[in-house]
């Protein structure tokens, strides 16, 4: 009798160890499918219904640059500014049909899609086209070992129910929001739902050459349901940067080709 | 009834604020024109839709305006579609010029031969000052 009560006590034991890994195993969620930028659209709650139900992030900080890229970054800025009030913008890598690249891409201008399949999750951004993959369970490379990209090198995995991301490579010329980084910028993110369909992307930038400290920036993203994204080919473009870089447009139609 | 509830919900989307894309300093901000005259040719394509519009003037000769609209991407969210507007069309064009003065500018809303009005969903749209068709030189 006691004999069985301790089998019974041991079957019981290994069948709980394995619903909790089972458990553990299906925790990752299902993200896969279209979602759209969270906050800032007609029809979406407001900023503080969003903050009180907690699917509201953070508001970004300035980015931590060190002194002389301070500089850099600052007289950017003053010039865009500058040049938008004479009406003689600096032509952006949009212009010249160039996609974001990383991590602007992650602001998700147009909606994105994930796509999660074994080994591997796939970021689309419609706008442009851009196709970003996350390698799942693989080590990262050593800086030397990357091309600089777009999109960098990037590798994942899940921790419960959040997919942590390294990525680098990223080239230098690829700027999120005009900050200037180096061959040496490091993008983590953290990926993990909020509520049933509501996704945040919390992005930490480091950089030792151009960062004084890690610099974190947050997206959100709601998902769209019956969204499939459209097709996005930048094509006829009659916009061009001329020789000065200021965006021009050409009157009159499409240029020859 | 259809139409109107499709062109109501055009508009109403077209309110929402959208992430900036494009730079549109190059229009002037602080007045419009509105156009009336005959589409040669709606391009419908990415990073921006254009429309070409004939417009004849007083002294009995055209003029050919580019009209710049923005991604079809959004406007298809927004309810556009590509068949929409055709060539040979007649339109009245509400337009942000082109600061350099050349015969191009910025579609704010556009009213069809049925008199649907449509918006292409240019972003912070409020910020452009529009000026009533009788003040319009």
């Amino acid at each position: 009798m006691r004999i069985a009560s301790f089998g019974g006590l041991v079957i019981g034991v290994i069948w709980c160890a394995v619903t909790l890994a089972a458990q553990q195993k299906t925790a990752v969620p299902n993200i896969s499918g279209a979602w759209e930028r969270y906050g800032a659209a007609l029809g979406q709650p407001t900023a503080d219904a969003q903050r009180r139900d907690g699917t509201f992030p953070p508001r970004a900080t300035p980015p931590p640059l060190r002194p002389e890229p301070m500089k850099i970054y600052q007289a950017r800025l003053k010039a865009i500014q500058e040049a938008n009030a004479k009406g003689t913008p600096i032509a952006t890598g949009y212009v010249q049909c160039l996609g974001d690249g990383m991590p602007a891409m992650m602001q998700a201008m147009f909606p994105i899609e994930f796509l999660q399949s074994p080994g591997q999750v796939t970021v689309i951004e419609e706008a442009f086209n851009q196709v970003r993959r996350i390698k799942l369970d693989q080590p990262q490379k050593s800086f030397g070992d990357v091309e600089p990209g777009f999109f960098g090198h990037a590798v994942g995995h899940w921790e419960g129910d959040t997919l942590i991301v390294d990525t680098i490579g990223i080239k230098e010329s690829i700027q999120y929001q005009n900050v200037p980084h180096s061959a040496q910028l490091r993008v983590r993110e953290k990926i993990h739902l909020v509520a049933p369909d509501i996704l945040w992307d919390e992005i930490t930038m480091e950089d030792p050459v151009m960062l004084e400290k890690p610099w974190t920036v947050y997206y959100a993203y709601r998902r769209m349901p019956n969204y499939t994204l459209l097709e996005y080919i930048c094509e006829d473009n009659r916009e061009f940067a001329d020789k000065e870089g200021i965006q021009q447009i050409h009157v009159g139609g499409a240029p020859v080709k | 009834m259809k139409k109107l509830l499709e062109t109501a919900a055009i508009l109403l989307a077209a309110g929402a604020p959208v992430l900036a894309h494009h730079s549109f300093a190059m229009y002037d901000h602080t007045r419009t024109v509105t156009l009336k005259g005959e589409v040669t040719k709606f391009q419908w394509t990415n990073p921006h839709a254009y429309l070409d519009v004939d417009v004849r003037q007083k002294d009995g000769t055209t003029k050919h305006y580019s009209i710049e609209m923005t991604s079809i991407n959004m406007m298809t969210r927004l309810g556009w579609r590509s068949n929409m507007i055709k060539a040979g069309d007649r339109v009245s064009v509400t337009l942000a010029p082109l600061l350099n003065g050349e015969p191009a500018g910025l579609m704010l809303d556009v009213t069809l031969p049925d008199g649907r009005k449509l918006e292409p969903g240019v972003p912070a749209v409020q910020t452009f000052k529009r000026t009533p068709p009788e003040e319009q030189q």
